[in-house]
């Protein structure tokens, strides 16, 4: 039997996403999904509610193609939901809930080919999909931000081997020698290792950028234009959430929606009214606490004339941030100065008018794009949710291993969920290492024949 | 030179506990089978411990025996002492284990042989394997007589260019007091050109039992009641025979002193050895070293039969010189007085690398040559009996022509033990634990029967005797589980040589394991899939595009046969096996569409 797999069809952007579950439970999952009873009628797409435990997660509009009629000649269904990252993710996460797993990069393309529904020119395109994919996994470790993943779940995993190999070599103790690890012992240990897990996941699911929204802070000159893009962005998407003046008098706080992503800029409106000095020094002393605040910095810089040195001063402070800083070159539609700003080619940067409107669309990609792959405060966080659904698994089963420690059940029981959950730590990290516990055993321990 | 007018189906090299149980398969399965051995006397030889079973390898005879082999039967046989290991943890790790009367078991096992149609047994030593286009054709032996033969199996235990160390002492042999077989290990290397590596392995000392004073060691008696390691032994006779006990002891802070004394002149440490030995079981000096934190470690005498006063020490297995040896001994509490018979030693030997093996045990290099036991990197008997009932139940399958017969990983711990060898290879000497089952919840000792006894009937290894109660037993079993208050007749005769009991502990156990048992099977069955899909004659991993480099090398080399298998080698990523299965579709559309032109 087939997994039923599910994944996003639809890439980043646009006001609908497009998920996609295949294989032969597709149509229960559906039903669970939808809390019906009946299939839907083939090749109709109908407007469904869609249900997250009991309350509502989206009203979406579904499809079902019966197989073989479909696009991997397996029991498919398509829904169209509303393309917030909450929704989008928060619908895969109860597929998977439901007895999906993740699609791998290619597979539902897979499983056409297979299927008998695509031909050998189009088999090698597919080929060349699952090799990238083959080697962008393979450089996980490499990259510093997985590599930071790869680390903290190799530590996790370790610390959990050393725990399961514990257990194993009770179980195989020929000599019957050993004395019983305690319940305290094994309690704490998979709690320790659980803290971890969590930690983890939790950057996902509840990462602050989707609860909280991305604080961005708007931060340049007075006559840099800074005002006017927050205007252009807030009124060109129109798509204002709440409109509320800031807890202090000298900043403005507008929450906005782009692309699907909540959005919290700030803009540091008090250093208009002071002008120049003596009041700059409070301008930058605002600045400065509205960037330690943001996740994100777009420094506001008029492209048609030289730089002052008070913005060269600010270019410094925003770099001591170390944080993901956006320049924004604004005013393009006037002549432009080319003004010279130190390791600015280190940095994002776009060009915009807020008069023409031009670049504003980019920019806007700019400010989101890599939200669901930023860092939290400790550099750390779950954006995959493939590594998510890893994460989740192998807590179910580290709990499940503490309600079975209650009842007694037993090393060989413990062993079952210990190792499931070292299976999909394994899986997250995309590597094979089979005889880990063995390796411990024989290290630590010393056994008889 | 004699060239033998007898034409055999197979050939089998080696009578131990590989050969022994090849040669029974094969024959069984109407192959004319002839087993080769340098002395009829040494058959079925306990070269170690007097004992069969133990854990994980208690799970091994009870499959074994579960297939029609011999080693369960011949082990009650022989039986001198019986205990059921680790029964204060769950059934699913409850071992067997039988010591055995050395002398019984082999002759026991002797006798099985010649009474087995289609077998026949010449004392002889196999010096060459004569090979054409085809592969094996025959067999070549010291005294020079030639047998024509169509497939050859090879359990050649540690006697393939044999070394023997005892301290700096160094001697030929391929057992103590037996001629090692350089003639075919050279044949081996330099003619078929195997991929032969070098293990090491050792034993203890024996002692005699006259100067023991029994009164300082820790009593250990035979279980009552018993539970028989074979499934056709009667319990209720076997209960009313004499058993004997075992004893337990401890190394002492002065045996710690006298080895960390003479470490240099032990054969390990000297610098003579080159194998690999393994990390359990190790000798007591590799025990010391490795674990200086232990300071006593415990010793359990064994009785090598009941009629005489040999002992074996489990756990002083040793490579120092004999004047060592003697001080070891003396250094333990209640062996003062205790002397040597003989002395402990190590031993090194050739074995092939079990990569170039096919699930069925037969040779990717050399056609109709199969392998089982020591040769192919394992340790114990029983891991050797498991080999020889596979190879030499394939062996006669290839002479049919039909398919070969493999035992999955879910379905035995044979299934676990050949994979393994044939997938990850082996750096140290194999022997199996319950860890390296992944459905160890299913692979019990208590369903053993349950799990492959189909197997054995529907290849003819059994007799249909036990057909009917076999068949009753299952749906007994099957009764028991869905209904466990069902009304049963206690007194069911029907059933022998199982019953109502023995269903009974069936069913407590698969419900006591009942979510896991489902969890193991839907994984099983995943694999089982991945397994169906067979990598086609023909198809070159290499001129698949966008595998890891490594991947595509160690598939060259492996030469998987089906998408499971190429999972299971370490380090072939779930993408690479979605490229392969694209590839094994589009290679085999190709083929399709050239053979319809």
């Amino acid at each position: 039997m087939q997994h039923t797999i599910c994944a996003l069809a639809t890439g980043t952007g646009g006001a609908v996403a497009l998920v996609r579950l295949s294989g032969p439970e597709a149509c229960r999952i559906w039903q669970e999904l939808s809390h019906r009873t009946h299939l839907p009628e083939p090749r109709k797409q109908i407007l469904c509610t869609l249900y997250d435990g009991e309350e509502v997660l989206d009203k979406a509009l579904v499809t079902y193609f019966q197989a073989p009629h479909s696009f991997t000649g397996e029991d498919v269904v398509e829904f169209a939901v509303h393309a917030s990252p909450y929704v989008k993710g928060r619908l895969l996460e109860r597929l998977c809930a439901h007895g999906a797993v993740m699609a791998k990069r290619g597979e539902f393309s897979q499983r056409a080919f297979l299927n008998g529904k695509m031909d050998l020119v189009e088999a090698q395109g597919l080929c060349d999909l699952i090799a990238s994919g083959n080697k962008a996994s393979h450089k996980l470790a490499m990259d510093s931000l997985d590599g930071k993943l790869s680390a903290r779940v190799t530590d996790i995993k370790k610390r959990l081997s050393e725990l399961l190999a514990q257990i194993e070599v009770r179980l195989d103790d020929v000599d019957e020698e050993m004395t019983p690890l305690s319940d305290e012992f094994i309690s704490g240990e998979i709690n320790t290792v659980l803290v971890h897990i969590k930690a983890l996941a939790d950057t996902f699911s509840v990462g602050k950028y989707i609860k909280d929204g991305l604080k961005t802070a708007l931060v340049g000159a007075p006559n840099s234009g800074k005002s006017s893009l927050l205007n252009a962005l807030v009124g060109f998407d129109r798509a204002i959430v709440s409109d509320q003046s800031g807890t202090t008098r000298d900043t403005v706080e507008e929450t906005l929606e782009l692309n699907g992503q909540k959005i919290i800029l700030t803009d540091t409106a008090g250093i208009r009214e002071h002008a120049l000095d003596p009041a700059e020094k409070e301008g930058m002393r605002r600045s400065r606490r509205a960037m330690e605040r943001a996740d994100l910095i777009l420094f506001v810089l008029d492209a048609s004339r030289p730089l002052t040195p008070e913005e060269q001063e600010l270019w410094q402070a925003i770099r001591r941030q170390q944080k993901r800083t956006l320049i924004v070159w604004n005013k393009t539609d006037l002549q432009s100065a080319h003004p010279a700003l130190e390791e600015a080619e280190k940095y994002e940067q776009a060009e915009v008018s807020c008069k023409t409107g031009e670049g504003l669309a980019h920019l806007k990609k700019l400010i989101t794009a890599d939200v669901t792959e930023a860092q939290t405060a400790d550099g750390l966080m779950i954006s995959n949710l493939r590594h998510y659904e890893a994460l989740l698994r192998a807590q179910t089963e580290l709990e499940s291993a503490l309600i079975r420690l209650q009842t007694q059940a037993g090393g060989e029981i413990y062993a079952e969920h210990l190792r499931g959950a070292l299976k999909h730590l394994q899986d997250l990290i995309g590597e094979v290492t089979p005889d880990d516990v063995l390796g411990i055993i024989f290290s630590k321990f010393c056994m008889g024949k | 030179m004699f060239v033998c007018e007898d034409k055999y189906d197979v050939v089998v090299i080696g009578a131990g506990h590989a050969g022994c149980e090849a040669a029974l398969a094969s024959a069984k399965l109407g192959a004319k089978t002839l087993l080769l051995t340098q002395s009829l006397d040494t058959i079925a030889q306990m070269s170690c411990n007097p004992s069969i079973g133990g854990i994980a390898k208690g799970q091994i005879v009870r499959e074994i025996d579960a297939l029609g082999g011999a080693m369960g039967r011949v082990t009650d046989h022989a039986a001198l002492h019986y205990h059921m290991l680790n029964t204060g943890k769950g059934p699913a790790v409850h071992s067997p284990r039988v010591q055995c009367d050395k002398k019984v078991y082999q002759f026991t096992f002797k006798h099985f042989l010649e009474l087995q149609p289609n077998l026949d047994i010449m004392q002889d030593e196999a010096v060459k394997i004569s090979v054409s286009d085809n592969g094996v054709d025959g067999v070549l032996t010291l005294r020079n007589t030639f047998y024509h033969t169509k497939t050859v199996i090879l359990t050649t235990g540690t006697f393939l260019a044999g070394t023997i160390h005892i301290g700096t002492e160094m001697f030929r042999g391929g057992r103590y007091n037996d001629m090692p077989s350089d003639g075919l290990a050279k044949n081996l290397r330099e003619d078929l050109h195997l991929n032969i590596l070098r293990f090491k392995t050792g034993t203890p000392m024996r002692i005699n039992a006259r100067g023991l004073d029994f009164s300082k060691f820790r009593l250990q008696p035979s279980d009552n009641p018993l539970q028989a390691i074979s499934h056709f032994t009667d319990e209720k006779e076997q209960s009313k025979r004499t058993f004997l006990s075992c004893y337990i002891t401890r190394t002492t802070l002065e045996t710690d002193k006298i080895l960390r004394a003479n470490f240099q002149r032990s054969a390990m440490y000297s610098g003579n050895i080159h194998g690999l030995g393994p990390r359990y079981c190790p000798s007591v000096e590799d025990k010391i070293k490795k674990f200086p934190d232990v300071t006593s470690h415990p010793l359990f005498l064994e009785p090598e039969g009941f009629h005489t006063e040999e002992y074996y020490i489990q756990g002083f297995s040793t490579s120092m010189p004999e004047d060592v040896q003697r001080a070891l001994i003396k250094s333990v509490p209640g062996m003062e007085n205790a002397s040597i018979t003989r002395p402990g030693y190590a031993i090194e030997y050739d074995f092939s690398d079990p990569r170039d093996l096919y699930p069925s045990l037969e040779s990717k290099r050399i056609p109709r040559l199969f392998m089982a036991g020591q040769i192919n990197g394992t340790t114990g008997y029983e891991e050797a009996g498991g080999q020889g009932i596979i190879a030499g139940i394939n062996a006669a399958l290839k002479v049919q022509g039909k398919e070969p017969f493999v035992l999955r990983r879910d379905e035995a711990y044979i299934g676990v033990l050949i994979d393994d060898l044939i997938n990850k290879g082996v750096n140290e000497p194999y022997r199996m634990f319950t860890s390296r089952a992944e459905y160890r919840i299913l692979l019990r000792n208590d369903n053993a029967d349950l799990r492959l006894t189909p197997h054995a009937f529907k290849l003819g290894l059994l007799d249909d005797k036990y057909k009917a109660p076999f068949e009753k037993y299952q749906a007994l079993c099957q009764k028991l589980i869905e209904h466990p208050a069902a009304p049963v007749d206690e007194n069911e005769t029907e059933l022998f040589p199982w019953t109502v009991e023995k269903a009974r502990r069936h069913a407590d156990i698969y419900h006591k394991y009942a979510g896991y048992y489902e969890r193991n099977k839907k994984d099983a069955e995943r694999l089982a899939e991945m397994d169906s899909i067979k990598i086609p004659e023909g198809f070159d991993p290499s001129t698949v595009r966008g595998l890891l480099f490594e991947s595509a090398q160690k598939l060259a080399s492996v030469k998987p046969q089906t998408l499971g298998q190429a999972g299971r080698i370490p380090g072939v990523t779930p993408a690479d096996l979605q490229l392969l299965a694209v590839h094994i579709e589009r290679f085999r559309r190709l083929k399709n569409a050239r053979a319809a032109h």
